[in-house]
């Protein structure tokens, strides 16, 4: 079961040539973040349609989705049962899962993979929970890194007005699990901004591409557009190497 | 607070049958003391009922459930038993899920990383046999059943593997106090 190290050196050769073959149209991974409220899910959606009528086969994974591991991960949230460590690594299990069952299959499929999320959600939420940055980051390891991350950035006010006019956030939304603030809508305004903190320390370290979420839903979807378009001529990272070898070695050694 | 008297002591194995009672035999005096099994938490029990059709998961997630369970475990049962003063038995704890690991290719660095909130017992045991995790039992033996639909003959590959990860490491240990 173990791949051994040829194999796992065939399937670097192999992800790398899958991946950089100029006669194949290769998968794009492109990756919405931002705090709740930032209207990021709306842009999704408006970005999916664009590129579905240009042509692109597009395929979506949003944050704590798995199959898999979802429904462990609510039943713990429904009674409050889950402290920081344990909050963190379950999100890393799920997001591991849909690494490998969804995005890197379609990825190798040629697909576009629009992420509403990706693993800077788990870092932004997990390092303001108080956990230290390394040992989360390390968690998701091999790293996929995206070809383009948008950042929706939003101030916590706009975030809080947002997020409350609707409705009540819940328990760990708000972050009542590490502000002790009873009453939600507070805690939640003390824990969104530790979250934007983080966000954007990770914004400036993982060169994302930063969106005025303050600004129209009509001007930003057009700045998506064209900061797309530029972007997607970018070559393959060579950082992804390992994450897709592993998921090669690992379907190879299943077979 | 009595924690001068607490002790944690681990008993790491592929034979979950075998631990237990390894786990029961490291009491020594039972009123004093209590065995932490794994998947206290039960995401295990959860993951085994879980549809077919949501995929298998690879050893890396099967490491990431074990060490959310590690931490509810030492959430409610090993640092509270600590705290009041007694000898907790970890049965299995850190080593059996490393072996797993090691034996699956996951890279020494990410698992020494992954459970580096887990503090070092203040005694290891290990049992080496290998017996019962065949047919699925113990931690090893249903993460060999669950990861990316394995077969047989992969499966006992990989059992033996960690069998063989946990002996070297039992013979590390020896060598260790014997200095």
């Amino acid at each position: 079961m173990r791949p051994p190290a040829a194999a796992l050196q065939a399937a670097r050769r192999s992800a790398r040539a899958h991946f950089t073959d100029p006669g194949k149209k290769r998968g794009l991974l492109v990756a919405f973040e931002g705090p709740d409220g930032s209207g990021k899910t709306t842009q999704r959606k408006l970005f999916k349609t664009w590129l579905k009528s240009e042509g692109y086969d597009v395929v979506t994974t949003k944050w704590n989705s798995s199959d898999l591991i979802k429904p462990i991960i609510r039943s713990r949230k429904q009674v409050r049962a889950l402290s920081p460590e344990e909050f963190s690594l379950l999100h890393g299990a799920d997001f591991r899962h849909r690494v490998e069952q969804i995005i890197l299959p379609a990825l190798w499929d040629g697909k576009l993979v629009i992420a509403d999320r990706f693993l800077f959600t788990g870092l932004a939420r997990d390092v303001a929970r108080g956990l230290d940055l390394d040992w989360v980051l390390k968690l998701y390891q091999p790293l996929l890194w995206p070809d383009l991350v948008f950042y929706f950035a939003v101030s916590p006010i706009t975030s809080g007005k947002r997020v409350t006019a609707t409705r009540m956030p819940n328990f760990y939304e708000a972050g009542q699990d590490v502000t002790d603030v009873e009453d939600p809508v507070e805690s939640y305004q003390r824990f969104i901004a530790r979250v934007i903190r983080e966000y954007e320390s990770l914004a400036l370290i993982f060169n994302m591409i930063t969106v005025d979420a303050e600004q129209s839903i009509g001007d930003q979807h057009r700045q998506i557009r064209e900061l797309f378009l530029e972007g997607q001529r970018r070559p393959w990272s060579a950082w992804n190497t390992d994450a897709v070898a592993e998921w090669l070695a690992g379907r190879g050694a299943a077979k | 607070m009595k924690a001068s008297k607490a002790k944690l002591v681990s008993v790491d194995g592929v034979d979950a049958s075998a631990v237990i009672a390894a786990a029961r035999r490291a009491i020594v005096r039972p009123g004093r003391g209590g065995v932490s099994h794994w998947d206290a938490s039960g995401i295990f029990q959860d993951l085994c009922v879980a549809d077919a059709e949501a995929g298998a998961p690879s050893a890396r997630t099967l490491l990431l459930l074990y060490a959310a369970d590690l931490a509810f475990r030492l959430r409610w049962e090993i640092r509270p038993a600590l705290a009041a003063g007694r000898t907790v038995v970890a049965a299995p704890y850190v080593d059996t899920a490393v072996a797993f690991g090691r034996a699956a290719g996951v890279p020494a660095g990410w698992l020494t990383n992954l459970f580096r909130f887990a503090p070092p017992p203040a005694e290891r045991r290990f049992v080496t046999t290998t017996r019962g995790a065949e047919s699925g039992d113990g931690f090893v033996g249903l993460a060999c059943q669950q990861v990316h639909g394995l077969g047989r003959r992969a499966r006992r590959r990989l059992i033996g593997g960690a069998a063989a990860h946990l002996r070297a490491e039992a013979r590390r240990q020896a060598r260790r106090s014997k200095r």
